[in-house]
């Protein structure tokens, strides 16, 4: 996903990617992101744990924790919430 | 819960599709329309004939281009700023297409925040759409009154007006749907901005729930 998004909106989409485990590469190419901003992310979820770095055939992969589970329901039902609200007209 | 957002996002998404369309294709009738009125302006060949004596008229016909002119470059603005939109909302409306009934949450949510993030690009381009949109169809407006007067004349007494032949009455009326579409689209416009703009806010609000969350606060 490209675009203009907020640090929580690139949090949530690193932790759902990573529902199954990823590489890093395949993590900064599916959200966008440079390798130097991309390992911060990573660093700080990591460190948080809500991301764990395993190793599959000698390479190293992240995958969601338990944790993470929470942070990314909290997030949907935030944004979700967003449509309580919606414009005062049909076409 | 998952269902209603989907349904109110499915709905919205449709509709923010279709002003986008319709947009478009008004952008387009817009500046055929303006070319029109500056070639015919320019060739001499007005759609009637200068009625003599009347010196009025003449300098509404003298207006006519100018306007018209101003029409042609709303219409590029106009279609320009409706294709960056139109663009993205295209990519998430068959996003969601795909994914069909069974949308998943994590998926919902992804077009959620794509949409979100498209809003936030296109701010900017949203504003001035809404403000290209209005003032391309005040112009429309007093192009299409302007085009259809034969006789103007103001005295201190008043004024009296005569409106052309019956021939010009189709062209009057697509200026003016032209008129009418272009305010429409500014109020549709302007509509989805306060809402998103409103989604915006909210998520600046409980943003601290997620930082919370995160442990950020704690840094």
């Amino acid at each position: 996903m490209s675009g203009r998004r907020t640090i929580y909106e690139i949090y949530w989409e690193i932790l759902v990617y990573c529902k199954s485990p990823r590489s890093f590469t395949a993590i900064i190419n599916r959200c966008d992101l440079n390798s130097k901003t991309g390992q911060e992310y990573l660093n700080f979820l990591t460190m948080k744990k809500y991301l764990s770095a395993v190793a599959e055939e000698g390479k190293t992969r992240y995958v969601s924790t338990k944790e993470a589970g929470e942070y990314i329901a909290l997030f949907s039902s935030m944004y979700q919430n967003l449509f309580d609200n919606q414009p005062g007209f049909r076409l | 819960m998952h269902e209603q957002t989907l349904s109110r996002f499915r709905t919205e998404i449709r509709h923010f599709f279709l002003v986008s369309l319709l947009n478009l294709v008004f952008a387009a009738i817009a500046i055929a329309t303006g070319v029109q009125y500056i070639v015919t302006a320019i060739m001499g060949q007005t759609l009637d004939p200068v009625v003599p004596g009347f010196p009025v008229i003449s300098g509404i016909r003298i207006l006519t281009p100018i306007i018209a002119m101003c029409c042609f470059g709303l219409g590029i603005g106009w279609i320009i700023a409706t294709v960056r939109i139109y663009e993205g909302i295209v990519i998430i409306k068959d996003d969601l297409r795909k994914g069909g009934e069974a949308i998943t949450d994590d998926r919902l949510t992804c077009l959620i925040v794509r949409m979100l993030a498209h809003y936030r690009d296109n701010r900017r381009t949203v504003g001035t759409m809404i403000l290209v949109c209005t003032l391309g169809g005040a112009c429309f407006f007093v192009l299409g009154i302007a085009n259809s007067l034969k006789v103007l004349s103001v005295s201190s007494g008043g004024f009296a007006f005569t409106l052309d032949n019956l021939l010009l009455i189709p062209a009057m009326l697509l200026t003016l749907g032209i008129s009418l579409a272009s305010l429409l689209s500014s109020y549709y416009f302007s509509k989805f901005a306060q809402v998103w703009e409103q989604r915006l806010r909210e998520i600046g609000e409980s943003e601290c729930a997620l930082k919370q969350k995160l442990g950020l606060d704690e840094q």
